[in-house]
């Protein structure tokens, strides 16, 4: 078997790595191994390790089980304290069995111990688990997605010291069979932390990522969580609130201004944790963005306060004749338009008001145009036309996500077709289009402020983009899989990502570094939701489950268990930050009460933050829909749920 | 977790790679060849399947699609598969044979010829979008875009095992029916719960609503009436309103059946029809209100003022076929509805010398009032045993029509113009409904003799019909009821207690329409025992046989059964009882078969008038 050759040229590659010359000669000399094998030389540096420290034990696939099996034993024996800390080691331990036997073409041996141990693994492995024993030979390991995942990376756990010293004296007792000491000390990075070992709910917690959990030293940075001020809009809104305010209720104006006045003294003066205004450089209001903002403010003035008590009401948009077609949907920030994607590569963008979809002139009209005129904007628009949906073409694959801009020019969409379009909500056409994505992109998401886009896909990159470059700004590369959905902080300096190695990353759009990795998701997050303040962070799962994550610590804070196993498409929270909305593939709407799980964690900070994981005490309400899974779900300004459904007719 | 332990290593079977392998023309594969391919082809088919449900998932679809797996090609830098569509459903066949079994896709040769000359297929609907309500101040209206609070599954398990609906804990959120207002704020500040007496409490805007409808349902503007059925049948969310509009319109039927109102029978059965036609509802706890209802209106003795003027017999065809609606609906082996319904139409087409036969001496004073049996009734009768289908009309039509045909000889020759016009269209109504039959039953030679011989007077007639049937092509479906239904012959009485004719509901306690009144059923039951029929010739259908106690399924508080025990109990199986009836007024007791007339008092105002316009004729084209 030309196999047995790889030990030892494994052992060739070392002995130049380090330089003996003499002994790489007489051992190539003896072994009779030709030049071209000889010449090959080239193994990676952790399959070289991988191959010399279990090369003894090759001999032996029956001690694996073994093996494992003392694990277990010692891991159910030792103390309830240590116990649910150590009973995380033996997932990856058992993967990388499952691989090292398969490397070793023990393949009988291998799938005996998957079919022995697999199903006693924890649940949210299984799926993992399933995609592993496809490989089945060493020839499929190379190549395969998740096998190489696990053999170039390292599988992090967490211990206390006391935990880890039982460990200690574990593997020292089993010096005989060194292949667990083996894999821990080649695949598994033991994150060993001072104080008590944790309990079963907090070990649980963290559970779930790809990798294991996230170390406790990587979420040490600080974020600046809170929001921007917004020094232009203290004056500036004044002054139109007070043209309208004459026009509209010339009587009564007092009274008005002083409520106006709370809403635009209600952002703290000075939030400990926001970032400087200029930390990242953001556009200049336009004229027009600045109206645009300051009927935003206005409108939120008229906002209800949502609660238990009050709950939204929910205006739902079906799409009918859609089918398994329509894909993905946004409405933009004043509610106005409406944005379909669709299976066919085609874009469709509907008015949701009166106010008809108007294009712009053609080029000789257009000149005919006073431009010192204050209506340009308004005279450039052709007034003949009437269209209630327009329809964009370009793409050549489905299209994943639209994304209004916060101005409402622009709209953004990706598709499988790697490509990102920006298109003009005035001449209704492509602008641009950014390559650079190399495999289908999965999200994409306008920045709060405008001017920046991010986007994240199937090449496991994040980038970020500003509208007037063709490059990516930066690119943020870390995830282990998909990036799966990705969504900008309200003040745009950070950005987070969902991936389906099932971790949350938040990376700092200043210096392109991680700031956060947040692992306790059982299965691929596919939405992000900040949470009005900026702290919290929401995302769904394809599972149905859906985590709150408080971004200051970098800590789950609140889990709500699936209530059915679709996933969960869409989150929105409303804009006063009280009331989380989800919805679902199940065709169901569900409103959570964020107001109590925001306390309860900022009760509990002093104490033991324990998640809790009641669901109906979160639980507000649940709408079903007649068969229309839900696609999309916005707040208007003014706390009204609208929400985007295609009929399924089939079902 | 089984169907991971399933999940584990399966892979394709030497075997299956040898058949994929012929199939291309490879006849010869060696085992351990078949083996490599097959862990080659398993591995490469199950990456390509994973990478297939990222595309699934970005999609927001639950169910993988073709186009995904050419995606997921794509990313793998393979050529995608072209040329496969995707049908709802791919049947596997199965075959067998030389000891190897097979499940395949069975494909057929499309004839390109055929398709090009075929015309183009339909431009698809083009999406359009549609805003609704779903939730107003935090709940949902009960709008048909929105699914009904309360599923038709859910109203059906409550119909057939109410104690679900004790055990299940009153779920304040899930049920998207939320609790609102007061009710929520008590819940808040954890107050105590009082718990509501009555379980269908109507809100004011139902109560408004039932007040709308149903004035609007027997009112005489037309374009209301047509607004309120459609809301009654694509309404959503009516089902806490059922028992009121059961109510209303059985009370309204016996009114008005006294009163020879034709309109207002229309109309009401029109309501039934629509109720019957909403896909929310599930009136199965209603039909001891309905069938007595339609019943009446299939096999009443008289409908309107005017026999030999107004079309009642429209209204008949129509309640039949509403009766033969509700039979497909409901009938359950538990309930043998249309046994029970079956049985009901044939008794009133008993003649004589059968009734004789099977009943005791008991019965001869009541043979000549059954002789009498209006011929209204029996067109009712045969037109309602038509409905349920050509197996009925054999068995139960069939069989007497030498004695019908005798009723019709007699009326026809005889004076009275509202006789002779009822027998003209019970004669035309037999050759219609048995023509199919005869002809179906018979084999060719139609001898005139053999005809008179078998069936009577009719058989002249009939042997037309049937010949014409046979001559003209298309002759084998004009019998209209294409045989949907077919029936045991319900020759035992059974003694299961089902909503049938031969029970009775409890009575309303006050012939109102107003809705605080009325309560349901589940009152006392000791009212029910009376039946009366309203129509003079009084006679009433009761169940004569020996009631055994209910079979465990059907819950025995839904529905009164009608033991009389008394010992003058009058023959119903031989009297030829065509009218079910319930008297609004327990108190007046039939007496000893003698005629009773019974005055209901006047349910509407407006009915009591009796200045209804008689039904005009777009009433009618509603019907046919």
């Amino acid at each position: 078997m030309g196999d047995k050759s790889t030990p030892l040229l494994a052992v060739l590659q070392l002995l130049r790595k380090y330089n003996l010359k003499g002994t790489e000669d007489i051992l190539r000399k003896e072994a009779n191994l030709g030049d071209v094998e000889y010449e090959n030389l080239d193994l990676p540096e952790v399959e070289l390790a991988n191959i010399l420290t279990a090369h003894h034990t090759e001999s032996d696939p029956y001690s694996y089980e073994f093996a494992y099996d003392s694990l277990k034993k010692f891991v159910e024996n030792s103390l309830d304290v240590y116990k649910y800390e150590l009973s995380t080691l033996l997932y990856p331990v058992f993967v990388h069995m499952y691989l090292i036997l398969i490397l070793y073409d023990h393949n009988e041996h291998a799938i005996k111990i998957l079919e022995k141990f697999g199903p006693e693994q924890d649940e949210y492995y299984q799926d993992d688990l399933k995609r592993l024993c496809a490989v089945k030979n060493k020839d499929q390991v190379k190549g395969n997605e998740l096998a190489e995942i696990y053999s170039s990376n390292k599988f992090q756990v967490q211990l206390s010291r006391d935990a880890s010293t039982q460990l200690k004296r574990y593997l020292h007792e089993q010096k005989s069979s060194p292949i667990i000491i083996n894999i821990i000390k080649n695949h598994i990075q033991i994150d060993v932390c001072d104080g008590p070992g944790r309990s079963h709910a907090q070990v649980k917690s963290t559970l779930g990522g790809l990798l294991g959990e996230a170390s406790r030293n990587e979420n040490r940075t600080k974020v600046y969580y809170g929001l921007l001020k917004e020094p232009d809009l203290q004056i500036l809104p004044a002054q139109i609130e007070d043209e309208e305010e004459a026009e509209e209720t010339p009587d009564k104006p007092k009274k008005k201004k002083a409520k106006k006045d709370n809403i635009f003294m209600k952002k703290p003066k000075s939030d400990p944790n926001a970032p400087p205004n200029d930390r990242i450089p953001l556009p200049d209001l336009k004229e027009n963005d600045k109206v645009e903002k300051g009927k935003a403010l206005r409108e939120a003035a008229k906002r209800v306060q949502l609660g238990p008590e009050c709950l939204p009401s929910i205006c739902f948009y079906t799409l009918l004749n859609s089918g398994h077609t329509a894909i993905c949907a946004d409405i933009c920030d004043d509610s106005t338009l409406l944005a379909v994607g669709f299976n066919n590569s085609t874009i469709k963008v509907w008015t949701l008001t009166t106010v008809r979809l108007r294009g712009m002139k053609s080029a000789d009209k257009l000149q005919d145009i006073d431009r010192e005129a204050g209506d340009v904007l308004v005279r450039m628009m052709e007034e003949k036309d009437r269209e209630t949906c327009r329809t964009l073409f370009g793409h050549s694959g489905p299209v994943y996500k639209v994304s209004f801009d916060p101005f409402k020019t622009m709209l953004l969409s990706c598709s499988e077709d790697s490509t990102i379009r920006l298109w003009s909500l005035q001449c209704w056409t492509c602008i641009v289009v950014y390559r650079g994505h190399v495999w289908p992109v999965w999200d994409t998401r306008w920045s709060p402020h405008g001017h920046y886009f991010a986007s994240g896909g199937h090449d496991r990159i994040a980038r970020l983009w500003a509208t007037d470059h063709h490059q990516p700004l930066r690119i943020f590369a870390g995830h282990l899989s998909d990036i799966d959905c990705i969504q900008f902080h309200p003040n745009s300096n950070y950005i987070a990502t969902g991936s389906s190695d099932r971790t949350v990353r938040l990376w700092d759009c200043l210096t392109g570094t991680q700031v956060r990795i947040m692992t306790g998701h059982r299965s691929t997050p596919f939405t992000l939701a900040f949470s009005a303040c900026g702290r919290w962070l929401a995302s769904g799962g394809g599972a149905g489950e859906i985590q709150i994550w408080d971004l200051s610590s970098g800590l789950p804070s609140a889990a709500i268990p699936p209530a059915s196993n679709s996933p969960i498409h869409a989150l929105a929270f409303s804009r006063d930050g009280t009331i989380l909305a989800s919805g679902s593939l199940d065709s169901t709407i569900k409103l959570w009460d964020f107001a109590i799980i925001s306390d309860e964690n900022i009760n509990e900070e002093n104490g033991n933050a324990a998640p809790t994981q009641k669901e109906d005490k979160f639980l507000l309400r649940s709408y079903a829909t007649k068969n229309s899974p839900i696609k999309s779900l916005h707040f208007t300004r003014r706390n009204l749920l609208l929400a985007v459904g295609s009929y399924d007719g089939s079902v | 977790m089984s169907d991971s332990e399933l999940g584990y290593g399966s892979s394709f079977t030497v075997d299956s790679v040898k058949v994929i392998a012929e199939s291309v023309g490879i006849g010869n594969l060696v085992d351990d060849a078949a083996k490599e391919l097959a862990d080659d082809v398993s591995y490469r088919l199950k990456i390509i399947v994973q990478d297939a449900m990222k595309f699934m998932q970005h999609s927001k679809r639950q169910k993988l699609s073709i186009t995904d797996i050419d995606h997921a090609l794509k990313v793998q830098n393979i050529e995608p598969q072209y040329g496969f569509i995707q049908p709802d459903s791919l049947p596997f066949r199965f075959a067998s044979g030389g000891g190897r079994e097979l499940h395949f896709i069975e494909e057929k040769d499309i004839d390109l010829s055929e398709i090009l000359s075929a015309p183009p297929p339909k431009i698809p609907l083009d999406v359009s979008l549609r805003a609704h309500w779903l939730s107003v101040d935090g709940v949902q209206p009960t709008v048909p875009e929105n699914p009904p609070p309360l599923s038709k599954e859910a109203q059906k398990l409550e119909s057939v095992d109410p104690i679900t609906k004790l055990s299940k804990p009153a779920n304040k959120d899930a049920a998207g029916k939320p609790v609102c207002g007061k009710a929520a704020r008590l819940k808040a500040s954890e107050s105590v719960h009082v718990k509501q007496l009555a379980t269908h409490e109507l809100s004011v805007e139902q109560q408004l609503y039932y007040k709308e409808i149903t004035e609007a349902c027997v009112g005489s503007d037309e374009g209301r009436r047509a607004e309120a059925l459609q809301s009654l049948a694509c309404d959503p969310g009516l089902h806490e309103m059922l028992p009121r509009m059961c109510t209303f319109i059985s009370e309204g039927v016996k009114v008005n059946v006294v009163q020879n109102n034709l309109a207002l029978l229309i109309y009401l059965m029109r309501m039934v029809k629509a109720m019957l036609d909403n896909q929310s509802l599930y009136l199965e706890k209603y039909l001891h209100e309905l069938i007595p209802s339609v019943s009446t209106c299939i096999v009443a003795r008289q409908l309107c003022m005017r026999p030999e003027v107004d079309n009642h017999w429209a209204l008949r065809d129509f309640a039949a076929r509403l009766m033969a609606q509700i039979c497909k609906t409901f009938n359950t082996s538990t309930n043998n509805l249309q046994t029970r319904v079956t049985r009901l139409f044939s008794k009133a087409l008993q003649c004589p010398s059968q009734t004789n036969n099977e009943s005791g001496p008991s019965m001869v004073p009541s043979m000549k009032e059954s002789e009498k049996t209006p011929l209204a009734s029996l067109y009712g009768a045969v037109q309602g045993l038509a409905e349920l289908g050509p197996e009925v009309v054999k068995v139960f039509i069939l069989s007497r029509v030498r004695w019908l045909g005798e009723r019709v000889e007699g009326a026809l020759s005889g004076i009275g113009g509202a006789d002779r016009l009822a027998a003209g269209n019970l004669k035309h109504q037999l050759l219609k409904v048995l023509a199919p039959v005869v002809r179906a039953h018979r084999q060719p030679p139609d001898l005139p003799d053999d005809y008179k011989r078998e069936y009577g007077y009719l058989g002249p007639s009939l042997q037309q019909m049937v010949s014409k049937l046979r001559s003209s092509p298309t002759g084998g479906n004009a019998g209209g009821a294409v045989a949907v239904v077919t029936c045991t012959p319900p020759l035992l009485p059974s003694p299961s207690p089902a909503p049938g004719p031969s029970l009775a509901p409890a009575p309303a306690p006050a012939p109102s329409p107003s809705p605080a009144s009325v309560t349901i059923q589940h009152t006392s039951q000791a009212h029910a025992k009376t039946i009366e029929s309203v129509a003079s010739r009084n006679v009433v259908i009761t169940s004569s046989a020996p009631q055994s106690p209910a079979p465990s399924t059907p819950p025995p508080q839904k529905f009164v059964i009608v033991s009389s025990q008394q010992k003058n109990q009058t023959q119903p199986a031989s009297s030829a009882g065509h009218i079910v009836m319930h008297s609004s007024q327990p108190t007046i007791v039939r007496s000893q078969n003698a005629p009773v007339s019974v005055v209901a008092k006047p349910v509407f105002a407006r009915s009591g008038s009796a200045q209804q316009p008689p039904p005009e004729l777009d009433d009618l084209s509603h019907l046919a």
